[in-house]
């Protein structure tokens, strides 16, 4: 058998929930995506490696990595050409996902500016204001739709093409931003690059590999600069900036005794309709009055990260727990928007009472109830799913419900307003805890979960080598799932930290892992980093900081771990990128770009080793500011055991 | 003797293989009109997964001689081609589906689907047939020609053991440095990634160890 079925349950996922509700799939015949998983074995080695070409009708190609059979497709593209192309076009998607995203916000807030809604408001007017002046916005004496509605406007111009470079770009630091020119991918406009993606990875247009990576660069700067940061941004300003508050987490996050509504999928517009319709009276009536203690929700996946992050929500679960959720048999409606959402979920929920309502004319799926998303009319169309919601309580099999665990307490709301509030207003506190070398570095730990590693064994795991050894941790998405439900968002996981972060939490009251948000707000990162680069007068590649995705996924993980590295920020995968087939782009990926954008990627999928990667660069990092350090070196790298027990 | 050798260490697990062979006994012979004939036609090869991610092994029937299967068929079905002897042949309609020849086969490469060429049959016994019908016309078996990184080689038995052995003989010549190591070497980055394949399949099942 694979690593991916026998040997029990606890192969797959270090969680009792995820376990317990497997037993509940295999005892009810259920199929997981695990089991899908194993189905797919062996997955195509041309596919896995890069080369296989699906782009043009002269082909389907593949190229022989053993040297013996084709080296190229029938237009001559080598190894090299397909990996970039490949490669590119993932960036292309993940960054175009972002950015879309970031475009629904953004008409939201254009919505609000012309009056056309019956939900939406300006909630963070200081951020609208600081956003209007970094865009040149004259707002003295305007009311906050006044604003709202010139800076979407002015916004709009960030997607198109008359910008030579994005505004939120300026952000950086002058040396990032030079390294951006020089190298030619600072990003112009978002749609743009995306569009020139495209357009470069048609055959016959440019099969330079590292002029086709160069772009790709280029494009995810252009989501983690613009439409990712646009999205974060527009967000807090319309749904408030988060501050810190504590919450709750795992499949506990589900009632028993009330009616549960799932929030899956990525984007806040209709989730935060929908916690307000939640409250409403004449609903949470009916809902008594059917047998209801009230009206619960709970968040998977990123729209869980929002609505967790701004208003507390709890979440039961990450990526990987999406069909797991439906199959405790107390969840009456899961309602998803976009992205990350298995097409597999309404076949879950056909064998339970659960309805799986979708949203988003760009996102429909069979065997769902589409509920067109009218961003004019949110709060009715929130009501109108809260109500199918709690009707449906009626049809709930009480003897099918089945809650394995209590949920778990975490801290979130750490925007970066918030951790400089923490620290008092300025990163200043932050930089002098480092300098003294009581917090060594900050890591981001961010990212999917992806069933060929066994659930959250890789987030939590990197986490706790991290904190023992005094690096700050920072999560998002997935990753802040994993490290809540293992105890680690809280402010007593201090004892967990070495001493020098222990101290910096306690004095603080802060947990030593801190989560900043979804994916998208993985652009907080960015905003953290060159706030700490600018105040040192350093780029960021000089700061010992680094990213991790140990259990990456989809297209947007590749789009942000690009971003992230061109932006200075060394990052650890722990799922290898499909590029194995070209020798030269995994050189230039693990070691050029060092030369290039003075950060690079690396492939590893042992936490443990993982962490000693990063610790190493920490350490670099740190020598080369003057602060003390260890020699990279005298930090053991623990054995890769390869061989099976 | 002829016969497909397997180099199970070349197997990238593209599963190309399995569709030749499905298309090769389709009856159109066309993959894209293939998938729409019913009875599906099926394949005879299967390339399953090893015990670490990344690997494989094409696994097909061997034409066994003696062959188990002949030895215990109780309708006398399965038989030695008169023109090929290498190759052990099912005759479909005299297959009374009892499934001794699949209990026996050391392999586990006889399975039980429908047959376009016995109608009159639920299902029959199917198993590679060494793809008789190519042979016939001068072709090779349809798995080995699909086969691009040669993972699958079709030939005289003792030929491809020879050269089998001879890569081998390059491999201990490396140890007294007659050789370069590249000669009989796998590429470096295929040699990563199935060490990456490797430590994902040992981290998901000693979680713990390694720390």
């Amino acid at each position: 058998m694979t690593s991916f079925s026998g040997n029990g349950f606890k192969n797959l996922s270090i969680n009792a929930d995820t376990q317990a509700m497997l037993e509940v799939a295999r005892k009810r015949g259920i199929e997981t995506v695990w089991d899908r998983l194993a189905k797919q074995q062996p997955q195509c080695g041309y596919c896995n490696l890069g080369t296989s070409c699906r782009i043009c009708a002269m082909g389907p190609c593949r190229v022989d990595p053993f040297g013996d059979g084709p080296q190229t497709g029938v237009c001559g593209a080598d190894a090299n050409i397909i990996v970039a192309r490949n490669l590119a076009r993932m960036i292309a998607a993940g960054a175009s996902s972002h950015s879309d995203h970031g475009r629904d916000i953004l008409e939201t807030l254009h919505r609000v500016g012309e009056g056309k809604t019956d939900f939406y408001a300006v909630t963070d007017s200081a951020k609208l204001k600081r956003l209007a002046a970094e865009y040149g916005i004259q707002a003295d004496g305007k009311s906050d739709q006044a604003i709202a509605k010139d800076l979407a406007s002015e916004m709009m111009e960030d997607y198109g093409m008359r910008r030579a470079k994005l505004p939120m770009a300026a952000r950086a630091p002058k040396a990032r931003q030079e390294i951006w020119e020089k190298t030619g991918v600072y990003p112009r406009g978002i749609d743009r690059e995306n569009v020139e993606m495209l357009h470069r990875t048609h055959m016959g247009v440019d099969n330079d590999w590292v002029n086709i990576l160069l772009h790709a660069v280029r494009t995810s700067l252009s989501d983690g600069w613009g439409g990712s940061m646009l999205a974060t941004e527009l967000s807090d300003t319309l749904f408030g900036t988060p501050t810190p508050k504590m919450s709750q987490m795992n499949l506990g996050a589900i009632k028993a005794d009330q009616v549960n509504i799932i929030l899956h999928g990525h984007n806040p517009m209709l989730s935060e309709a929908i916690v307000a319709a939640s409250q409403d009276a004449e609903l949470l009536a009916l809902a008594r009055k059917l047998g209801a203690k009230g009206i619960n929700l709970a968040g998977v996946c990123c729209t869980g990260n929002e609505v967790l992050m701004r208003k507390g929500i709890p979440m039961a679960g990450n990526h990987l727990m999406q069909e797991l959720v439906i199959m405790t048999g107390a969840v009456e409606v899961m309602v998803v928007d976009y992205q990350c959402i298995m097409p597999a979920v309404t076949k879950t929920a056909e064998c339970f009472h659960t309805k799986v309502i979708s949203t988003f004319d760009k996102a429909k799926f069979p065997g769902a109830e589409h509920i067109s998303f009218d961003p004019a009319r949110a709060l009715e169309i929130g009501k109108i799913i809260v109500r199918k919601a709690v009707e449906n309580f009626a049809k709930r099999v009480p003897d099918r419900v089945f809650i394995p665990v209590e949920p778990v307490p975490m801290m979130t709301g750490f925007s970066i307003e918030a951790i400089l509030g923490a620290l008092g207003g300025t990163p200043q506190p932050l930089i002098d805890a480092i300098v003294k070398g009581q917090i060594r570095g900050a890591v981001g730990i961010v990212g999917c979960n992806n069933p060929k590693i066994k659930q959250d064994l890789g987030h939590t795991e990197l986490t706790k080598r991290l904190i023992e050894n005094d690096i700050l941790v920072v999560v998002t998405g997935c990753a802040t799932v994993a490290d809540g439900k293992a105890g680690l968002l809280v402010p007593e996981a201090a004892e967990k930290a070495g001493p020098g972060l222990r101290a910096v939490c306690r004095a603080l009251g802060i947990p030593p892992v801190l989560h900043i948000g979804s994916c998208v707000d993985n652009s907080r990162i960015l905003v953290l980093a060159a706030a700490l680069a600018n105040t040192l007068g350093v780029d960021i590649s000089a700061l010992p900081l680094a990213g991790a995705a140990p259990e990456w996924y989809s297209e947007k993980a590749v789009a942000i771990g690009t971003y992230v590295v061109g932006s200075g920020i060394f990052t650890v995968l722990g799922i290898a990128p499909p590029i194995f087939g070209s020798p030269d782009i995994v050189k230039l990926l693990t070691e050029g770009l060092e030369g290039v954008f003075g950060a690079t990627f690396a492939v590893e999928p042992d936490p443990n080793r993982a962490a000693v990667l990063i610790r190493r660069h920490i350490e670099k990092k740190r020598a080369g500011l003057g602060l003390s350090a260890v020699e990279p070196e005298k930090i053991g790298m623990p054995e890769s055991e390869l061989a099976l027990a | 003797m002829k016969t497909v050798f397997v180099h199970p260490e070349r197997c990238i697990g593209c599963k190309q293989c399995e569709s030749a062979c499905a298309i090769a006994h389709s009856q159109t012979k066309n993959l894209f009109m293939a998938v729409f004939e019913s009875p599906r036609p099926k394949p005879r090869i299967h390339a399953e997964p090893g015990l670490t991610l990344n690997t494989a092994f094409p696994n097909k029937c061997r034409h066994c001689d003696p062959a188990p299967c002949m030895a215990v068929c109780p309708t006398a079905c399965i038989q030695r081609a008169i023109d090929y002897p290498d190759i052990v042949l099912i005759d479909a309609h005299k297959c009374i589906t009892c499934g001794m020849c699949a209990m026996v086969c050391p392999f586990d490469v006889i399975t039980y689907f429908p047959l376009a060429a016995a109608p009159e049959r639920a299902v029959v016994a199917v198993k590679c047939d060494h793809c008789i019908e190519r042979q016939r016309k001068g072709l090779g078996p349809a798995c080995v020609e699909s086969c691009k990184v040669y993972a699958l080689e079709f030939g005289e038995i003792n030929e491809l053991v020879k050269s089998a052995r001879t890569r081998y003989s390059e491999a201990v010549s490396v140890a007294v440095g007659q050789v370069s190591p590249q000669v009989t070497a796998l590429p470096a980055n295929v040699e990563a990634w199935r060490a990456y394949g490797a430590a994902v399949t040992h981290l998901n099942a000693n979680g713990k160890k390694g720390v």
